[in-house]
């Protein structure tokens, strides 16, 4: 729910105001790059507020399945330090929480407003035990799953949600007081009279780390995302191969029969201006063949093809892994998917031409067509700065100062950037920037404060 | 401790499946529920969640809990995470084993539900009887050096060497070549911005040498290196130089010399002189003399007089650092002879087109004759196919390759050079697809290769004739003639075998430095305290290798920063009263950390030294009274363990 929302919600009451509290740095976004640069800060020995604006930290990396081209299992490797970061002694969390609006009073010295949102749970109370998950009567789509399952009004954002406690979505709440009566604590922690927040920091430092979002596939309206039913985005792949999938089992959306026949099509989103995004994603050719991989897997007799344009495993180890997916059996067929055909059976007709073929117009069938999205930019950082302007490229992403000499230095002095806010890029690299752009800042606070 | 004394928490996880699909979870609980000393047996969805840990943590003070097993995934995760939970509770974090019921139970046999669940419950009685027999560990505390040394003068380790000093922390910096900046001063210009390659160093030289906290030592070479996390000692060897004064002192004496030695500056383009002086800017400003190349010593005294010193020596210096940043960075990768028309004339690497164009100020001549059509080779050196497991090639992609390539493509068709591309995947990723659309807006034309029919490179009068079976035209077989084939090289590692022995650093199958893990920690190794930054450790360009190389930064930082630093209490101590100085542990320890001490009333014995020891257990196993334990890994924990997972077990 964006800020501007609660502010028109005039019925839960004032906002509390609450002292200024001071802190070293800021860091927005508890995604990996975030958690990543908030742990080095703290380790190094200053004081840090992360800002998560989700009722859990984890970012978009606790939801995958496996990660390239190691196979990691996502949560086991995020989940820690999750944790760690949660239980740090240097680093507090304002989660379920926004940044409304930063101003930068001199070198060292920037004061921010920061919207607590109110979860409706008291969190010194709440257990996590989910008693109120299971007496609420409203189930509505989960964003966990995007969609693929239900949660209800109630809920505990995930099974490895940090911190594990209940959050009420008042947009689908009916006010029956189920769950409140379902509450095992004394007295019950759900609590309907709490109010939103602000918290008003002074921080000598800003790491931006708020990520990016996935690309909305209907807007590609050759491919009929959200009108065919078995044409899915990868991430809801991701979602049903990873270890808390929803049912278990890979299942196409029509009938709930699994697919023995499915396609990839890369760049949906990117490489493309007629949807304004020129640029490459960067992460979809390899989540691609790691999706490929684990279907393998997991349904043996199923057939996977991926239609691309240039398959760009550049990073570490992942050419190598592009050659075994290669061997495994994965076919790759060079050519950009230019129409999707519905059959009455639900199945699905891809039409593309088979450039290293002849170049012929070819059409062949499948049962699930998933759609490998690229990566867009969450622009609304940019608009908290009062007074300065924090830039940004043609896209969206914020813009380094100074590529070749300081990759992770914003356009305000003080303000560093890390991970997919400044552009798409997969796990280690945004691990790497997240290290980068605490490094930055303590440089940064030592020299303003003329520790040095 | 006695056996009723003890009060032990079993936790089994279910890894949200990826345990319980092949291991019925709630019968390994089932089964070691009656062990000696189990008060509560537990099987938990996801054992490292926050909400299992305070599970954990409420049930060690409830039922009064003196000792944690968890069996989930490899310890190499969450052994830590684990120990912390428990210290949490209030426990020494040492009563705690980790038993890995994933990795060698779970995806190791996924056949047999049966058999997994059987080898669970050995591994999970094993990890009971070890705590059984655990005793409490106190980390051994070290204070630490508020100094890193950062090795490799290219643009990471300045990087590296600029973010540390700017915190204050006192910096060493050693490069093997006589000059800082490593590979980038030789690009003429780079992508994004365009900017010259060798002010992208100058700029980072001219900040670090202002600082009064860095010391920089060109020349020079790790010598010895011994230690740990926060307290390494090194020895750093410096080169004697020959030349006492800068170079614009002596430039016009220097320039009567011979030119006679191939260049490397210029990958063997042009020729230099026995002193020299790489490029305009670099630094030192003091140029060296290359005694080895040179064959007449008299003429250089008798031209430079006191300008030159023949008696210098090497030098030595001893360094205490508290962590250390291995930035060693990459070599281009060198064609084989023949290799894609490698040798004939016309015929030059990526770098070395740099360099021509560096050499004509941006315009490209080649022996003096105007370049109008230029054909770039892509993959030369990389995504190369094994034929034999002894073979050693490049298999990896070199990254960097395809987006430098289509920068320089553009500069050249600005001056109206018509530029083919000879490609297997154009690799033009984020937003560096903006150069590869700019290229083939301006009428770069791309021709797609099959590995298995690479193209052929023949001489044809004063051109170069490419053949190619072009896989977007239908597989039509081309020829072009071109003036210069540019065979766009990828990255190798530089060799430094010495300074890996040294360091204890291992590398890959790509033979790139290996990171403790890829994805969350790809700066660190697996020697504590040891960083590695930029190109040494995978190919990139020169915005990675400077983000990686700050990131190596923040993690010597996290280390030298502090004051006093907790190593692993897991050593060999020996107890002198069993001891009957045999030395044999002495003889074998690889870390020099077993000396002889004189113990009060006992006499002389080994001692190990807690500092040196890396908790190997090669002592133990050659000592013959077994007076030498492993503390964390007593023999008697071993045998314990052994015996308990023997055990019969009945499903």
């Amino acid at each position: 729910m964006s800020v501007k929302s609660w502010y028109e919600r005039k019925y839960y009451g004032e906002i509390e105001d609450l002292p200024e509290e001071e802190y070293d740095v800021l860091v927005i976004g508890g995604g990996i790059a975030g958690i990543q640069a908030a742990l080095d800060l703290g380790d190094m020995g200053f004081k840090v507020v992360l800002v998560e604006k989700e009722p859990s930290i984890g970012g978009f990396m606790y939801k995958l399945s496996k990660t390239f081209p190691t196979m990691d299992c996502a949560s086991c490797i995020a989940t820690p330090r999750m944790a760690q970061v949660f239980h740090h002694p240097m680093i507090d969390l304002l989660i379920y929480s926004e940044v409304e609006e930063i101003e930068k009073k001199g070198e060292g010295d920037f004061r921010v407003k920061v919207l607590e949102k109110p979860r409706f749970v008291d969190s010194s109370r709440c257990t996590g035990c989910g008693q109120c998950e299971l007496a609420c009567p409203v189930i509505v789509p989960h964003e966990y799953d995007w969609g693929l399952a239900g949660r209800k009004a109630v809920y505990i954002p995930f099974d490895t949600a940090v911190p594990r406690i209940a959050v009420v979505d008042l947009d689908h709440c009916i006010y029956c007081g189920q769950c409140e009566r379902a509450c095992p604590t004394e007295p019950p922690s759900i609590d309907f009279t709490q109010v939103p927040k602000i918290h008003h920091l002074k921080v000598g430092a800003i790491i931006i780390a708020t990520g990016f979002h996935l690309f909305d596939a209907r807007l590609k309206e050759n491919y009929h995302f959200g009108e065919y039913p078995n044409v899915i985005h990868a991430m809801h792949m991701d979602r049903l191969l990873a270890p808390t999938r929803p049912y278990h089992a890979i299942l196409r959306p029509s009938d709930g029969k699994e697919p023995n026949n499915i396609a990839y099509i890369l760049c949906v989103g990117s490489r493309d201006k007629t949807v304004n995004n020129p640029n490459c994603s960067q992460i979809c050719c390899m989540y691609s063949i790691k999706q490929a991989q684990l279907i393998m897997g997991a349904l043996p007799l199923a057939d996977v093809t991926i239609y691309y344009i240039d398959i760009r495993a550049f990073g570490k180890a992942f050419e190598e892994f592009y050659q075994q997916a290669k061997d495994m059996g994965i076919m790759l067929v060079k050519g950009r998917v230019a129409k999707i055909e519905q059959k009455e059976n639900g199945d699905l007709i891809v039409w593309y031409e088979d450039i290293e073929n002849g170049g012929k117009l070819c059409k062949a069938e499948h049962d699930l067509v998933v759609l490998s999205v690229g990566l867009l930019p969450n622009k609304e950082i940019a608009n908290v700065f009062k007074g300065q302007k924090l830039e940004v490229d043609d896209v969206g992403w914020i813009k380094p100062v100074d590529e070749n000499a300081n990759p992770v230095e914003t356009s305000i002095r003080g303000v560093f950037a890390a991970g997919t806010a400044l552009g798409p890029k997969d796990i280690p690299d945004s691990v790497i920037e997240g290290g980068a752009a605490a490094m930055q800042c303590a440089a940064y606070l030592s020299e303003v404060r003329g520790r040095h | 401790m006695s056996e009723e004394e003890l009060r032990i928490g079993v936790y089994v996880c279910h890894c949200g499946g990826n345990i319980s699909d092949y291991v019925d979870v709630k019968k390994v609980v089932e089964a070691i529920k009656g062990e000696p000393g189990v008060v509560v047996a537990k099987d938990v969805m996801f054992a490292c969640s926050d909400s299992s840990q305070n599970e954990i943590i409420n049930d060690v003070k409830e039922h009064n809990l003196n000792r944690v097993v968890v069996a989930s995934c490899s310890p190499k995760l969450h052994e830590l995470t684990f120990r912390e939970t428990v210290k949490r509770a209030g426990l020494n974090p040492y009563l705690y084993y980790h038993a890995n019921i994933r990795e060698h139970v779970s995806w190791a046999h996924t056949d047999t539900r049966e058999g997994a669940t059987e080898k669970a419950i050995r591994h999970v009685r094993a990890a009971i009887a070890y705590v059984r027999n655990a005793k409490p560990l106190e980390p051994i505390r070290q204070k630490t050096m508020h100094a890193v040394l950062v090795i490799g003068g290219g643009i990471a380790g300045l990087r590296a060497a600029l973010d540390l000093s700017r915190t204050g922390l006192n910096v060493y910096l050693v490069e093997r070549s006589p000059f800082l900046g490593g590979r980038t001063p030789q690009l003429y210009r780079v992508y994004p911005d365009g900017r010259r390659g060798a002010d992208i160093v100058k700029d980072l030289v001219s900040e670090l040498i202002r600082r009064d906290n860095v010391a920089i030592y060109t020349n020079a070479e790790i010598k010895s290196f011994s230690g740990y996390i926060g307290n390494f000692e090194v020895e750093v060897e410096i080169k004697p130089r020959y030349i006492k004064v800068p170079y614009d002192e002596i430039k016009e004496k220097i320039k009567e010399l011979p030119d006679e030695i191939p260049d490397e500056f210029n990958y063997g383009l042009t020729k230099r002189k026995v002193i020299y002086y790489p490029y305009e800017g670099a630094f030192p400003r003091i140029p060296v003399l290359d005694l080895d190349h040179c064959s007449d010593v008299e003429t250089i005294k008798e031209l430079l007089g006191d300008a030159v010193d023949l008696e210098q020596k090497p030098e030595t210096v001893k360094l205490k650092v508290g962590a250390v940043i291995v930035a060693t960075g990459f070599d281009p990768y060198e064609p084989k002879e023949g290799e894609f028309g490698y040798g004939r004339q016309g015929v030059v690497t990526l770098p070395q087109l740099h360099r021509l164009m560096d050499l004509g100020n941006g315009e490209l001549k080649l022996n003096g004759r105007e370049i109008r059509d230029v054909a770039f080779v892509y993959c030369v050196g990389s995504r190369q196919k094994k034929s034999s497991e002894e073979e050693e090639v490049n298999e990896y992609c070199s990254r960097y390759c395809c987006n430098a390539a289509m920068y320089i493509s553009s500069l050249l068709m600005e001056q109206g050079i018509r530029t083919y591309h000879i490609f297997r995947d154009i690799r033009t990723y984020g937003r560096h697809e903006r150069m590869y659309d700019e290229v083939s807006r301006k009428g770069g034309i791309f021709i797609k290769y099959n590995e298995d029919e690479p193209p052929e490179i023949e001489e044809e009068g004063d051109k170069l004739l490419l053949k190619v079976k072009d896989l977007l035209t239908a597989g039509e077989q081309l020829e072009i003639p071109v003036d210069l084939v540019v065979l766009v090289t990828g990255m190798v590692p530089r060799k430094t075998p010495e300074l890996d022995e040294l360091l204890r650093i291992s590398r890959g199958r790509d033979r790139f430095y290996v990171e403790v893990h890829p994805k969350l920690r790809p700066v660190e190794t697996a020697i504590g305290g040891i960083f590695i930054a930029g190109a040494c450790q995978a190919p990139r360009d020169i915005c990675e290798t400077l983000s990686s190389a700050s990131a190596a930064a923040s993690k010597a930082a996290t280390v030298t920063l502090r004051d006093v630093i907790e190593l692993e209490p897991f050593k060999a101590e020996v107890d002198p009263n069993i001891c009957d100085l045999s030395k044999k542990c002495i003889e074998i320890c690889p870390y020099e950390a077993i000396e002889i001490k004189n113990y009060e009333g006992i006499g002389e014995k080994a001692w190990v030294n807690k500092a040196k020891c890396m908790g190997c257990g090669a002592c133990v196993a050659v000592c013959p009274t077994e007076a030498i334990q492993l503390n964390g890994l007593t023999n008697e924990q071993i045998r314990a363990m052994i015996e308990a997972a023997g055990k019969e077990v009945i499903i």
